[in-house]
């Protein structure tokens, strides 16, 4: 009897485990059945490119930092601009979190170095967006990295902020929905100095052009813009990044003769070839027009060595409200640091920054393309930015189109650091790259990604 | 005629640049030839010669006050004669105690060496950084060299004739102690055959310490001497370490007239290049390179290995 019990017993008992592997088999069919609708009806399979789902990470729901990815060089040709853009965007996020961070939720800043490479700045943008699981990306100086990073992160939806690259191409051909471009350009640069510059110096120009993409981009604006003004491009040089030696190009510059040098040139190349050019006494025999300079490239050198016109979007003495403040700020958080005042590199970055976080707090979520939406003609007022003209982001190309300075050594500074002198100011709608709307053709909303983390 | 007329200048200017090269691999050259190691920390340690060049030129002291304006009181051709003579100095004990390090990959795969002397270059680079900061710096020069001069009508930088000279003058004095010292002839012997040397009763160790301290210093040397022109800062190390690496396989791994001469092809097609062909300026000593390493792989005066007999 007992016997029969404990068989039944067995019997029921292998039913109900049974029972509960096919339950579970059921389950997971569909379970498996329902993820391969859902996928179907969202419009794409699994594994099936391009990608196009709803990324919804743990962060989210569970109050977590909010990860931005700084992708600054700290090595390479732009290390140092590198290092002055991480402070500007370190200084933006810092007042975030000392209101209480953004949602509620803590910002935490993962930086690793794009070492001035393109390939290197696409390996550190896939890793901070699949593994580092960043909200954001930010931080450029390199053209080609720019480039390099933007196009995984339209990859992948997230949101990438060019700081400081300031090729054309960026908010042209190599434009994308999830990337803008923060730096005035090559274009703006050269509308701003180059007919003022062809009415003082003359017609023939030379242009001295890095043979990398912003170079490139930035020569050809100048050459449109001389060549519209009636002036003639005798010759342009093509100077390989990480040059260290001018000499041949100098003693080129002396054979032609041209009546202005216009460089679009960067980063330690700038430096050596300003060097190179005082050894020469060429800085005073020469008219340079020198597209870009940023303040860690000068900062520091001689009066004989900042030669020549140069264009910035921004400067330390710039006699507006809000600009001692801001520098105040900038010298009570980095005591110390070797550059004692902050250039337009750090300020463009800390501006972008906090533009960032103010639109996440506006659309009170992390969702990529409310955020998207948010930045498109976003207006900032001058005040805000500290310059002199309202800036704005144009929803064609994504890029701030903001004032742009003309400026030359300061024979008469008030101190030490006072090296620049303001020569004038364009306003943003008189400079702006009117070719640029054209060549960019930003993705759909549809077609990008899009994620809330 | 015009071009010929025109030519003329890039031609004396590839001269002189490359014999900046040359000295620029002259260290590399004396260090891989005898011990067989490739130095990575070369260019760092260039640069360590640029920052100590520095120092000793315009010192800023904050403990001595006094004592560093009786200093800068002196003329700065004298600063700059103590920057020449005790920035190689300074940096060639440096180098001693890294080949102090160094000696445990005696005999060992290479691939430690190499390994070593690249963590090396790091930390170097960062010791720069800590020290004197990540900023571009210049080297204050004397008012004889500094400057330019005209000749027809262009104009010439005084300062990078005087490096070339300084050049002809290191490589002169180098050739002179390899050639004609008892030194020269066991550092030659020591490239040679250092068992033989070792055999002979000679101090094998000392010798690789003296050489390896002479290669840096010969660095530090190339660093005083290029400040001016290319600048200081804490990475400039990375642009001498390639070209002086390319050049001392062009010209034949421990031959002093190999590193010369292939330092001047590489000087003049770089000069020449830069000047009618701009954009291929960095890559035509690359392309030298590879047409001549592919007709002669041991380089223009490397000695035939045992495998080719």
């Amino acid at each position: 009897m007992s016997e029969t019990k404990q068989q039944n017993k067995k019997a029921t008992d292998q039913k109900a485990a049974n029972e509960t592997i096919s339950a579970k088999r059921r389950a997971l069919l569909k379970g498996s059945a329902l993820a391969v609708a859902a996928g179907g009806l969202y419009g794409a399979a699994p594994f099936m490119g391009p990608w196009k789902h709803n990324k919804l990470w743990a962060q989210a729901g569970q109050k977590k930092p909010l990860t931005i990815g700084l992708t600054m060089d700290a090595s390479g040709m732009y290390a140092a601009s590198g290092g002055e853009e991480r402070l500007g965007a370190m200084m933006a996020i810092k007042e975030f979190n000392d209101k209480g961070g953004v949602l509620g939720r803590r910002i935490e800043a993962i930086h690793i170095d794009t070492e001035t490479t393109p390939a290197t700045g696409s390996r550190v943008a896939e890793r901070m967006i699949t593994r580092n699981e960043a909200a954001f990306l930010i931080g450029a100086v390199h053209s080609g990295v720019a480039n390099a990073i933007s196009q995984v992160a339209q990859k992948n939806g997230t949101i990438f902020f060019n700081t400081n690259s300031s090729s054309p191409t960026e908010a042209g051909k190599d434009c994308h929905r999830v990337k803008f471009v923060w730096d005035g350009n090559g274009t703006n640069f050269a509308h701003a100095i180059v007919r003022n510059a062809m009415k003082v110096n003359g017609k023939n120009w030379v242009l001295l052009t890095n043979d990398y993409v912003w170079g490139h981009s930035t020569s050809k604006a100048t050459r449109a813009l001389v060549e519209a003004n009636g002036g003639k491009i005798v010759e342009e040089l093509l100077v390989p990044q990480n040059t260290r030696d001018f000499s041949s190009y100098l003693l080129k510059l002396q054979q032609l003769k041209p009546n202005a040098v216009a460089t679009a040139i960067g980063g330690d190349d700038i430096k050596a070839l300003r060097q190179q050019v005082v050894q020469l006494k060429m800085n005073n025999s020469t008219a340079w027009i020198n597209n870009q300079q940023d303040w860690p490239d000068v900062y520091g050198l001689g009066p004989e060595q900042i030669f020549g016109v140069f264009g910035t979007t921004w400067y330390y003495r710039l006699d507006l409200p809000g600009v001692k403040e801001f520098v105040a700020a900038y010298q009570k958080q980095y005591p110390g640091m070797a550059i004692r005042v902050p250039g337009n590199v750090y300020h463009n970055a800390y501006m972008a920054t906090r533009e960032l976080l103010r639109c996440v707090e506006e659309v009170g979520s992390t969702n990529n393309i409310a955020i998207i939406k948010k930045l498109e003609g976003r207006k900032m007022a001058a005040r805000d930015r500290l310059q002199h003209y309202d800036a704005w982001m144009d929803p064609a190309t994504h890029q701030v189109q903001q004032t742009i300075y003309m400026a030359s050594y300061n024979d008469k500074p008030a101190e030490k650091d006072d090296i620049f002198k303001i020569l004038a100011q364009a306003e943003p709608k008189d400079v702006m790259d009117k070719d640029a709307a054209g060549a960019c053709k930003l993705e759909t909303y549809e077609a990008t990604p899009s994620y809330e983390v | 005629m015009d071009f010929l007329v025109n030519l003329l200048p890039h031609l004396i200017n590839g001269v002189s640049l490359g014999l900046l090269f040359a000295l620029i691999a002259l260290g590399f050259m004396l260090i891989v030839g005898v011990m067989e190691t490739i130095n990575l920390a070369h260019g760092s340690l260039f640069a360590l010669g640029m920052y100590f060049a520095l120092f000793i030129v315009a010192p800023k002291l904050g403990w001595f006050p006094e004592a560093q304006a009786w200093y800068m009181q002196l003329p700065i051709g004298t600063r700059y004669l103590f920057a020449l003579l005790l920035a190689p100095l300074f940096v060639g004990l440096f180098g001693m105690l890294l080949e102090l390090c160094m000696r445990r990959t005696y005999g060992r795969d290479p691939l430690y060496g190499l390994l070593l002397t690249f963590g090396a270059a790091l930390v170097i680079e960062e010791l720069i950084r800590l020290v004197w900061g990540s900023n571009e710096k210049q080297l204050p020069l004397p008012e004889a060299i500094s400057g330019a001069f005209l000749m027809g009508d262009l104009i010439y930088s005084k300062y990078r004739f005087f490096a070339a000279g300084f050049s002809v003058f290191m490589i002169g004095l180098l050739w002179l102690f390899l050639e004609k010292t008892p030194y020269g002839a066991i550092i030659k012997a020591g490239a040679h055959d250092s068992e033989m040397v070792r055999a002979l009763g000679i101090n094998l160790s000392r010798l690789r310490l003296l050489v390896f301290g002479l290669g840096v210093a010969l660095a530090a040397i190339a660093g005083v001497v290029m400040a001016p022109i290319w600048g200081i800062r804490p990475h400039v190390g990375v642009d001498a370490v390639v070209p002086a690496f390319l050049i001392i396989v062009l010209g034949g791994v421990g031959s002093l007239w190999g590193a010369v001469v292939a330092g001047l092809m590489v000087g003049m097609v770089v000069g020449l290049t830069g000047s009618y062909a701009s954009e291929w300026s960095l890559m035509s000593m690359y392309l030298l390179f590879i047409a001549v390493v592919t007709f002669r792989s041991r380089g223009l005066f490397g000695k035939k290995s045992i495998l080719d007999v």
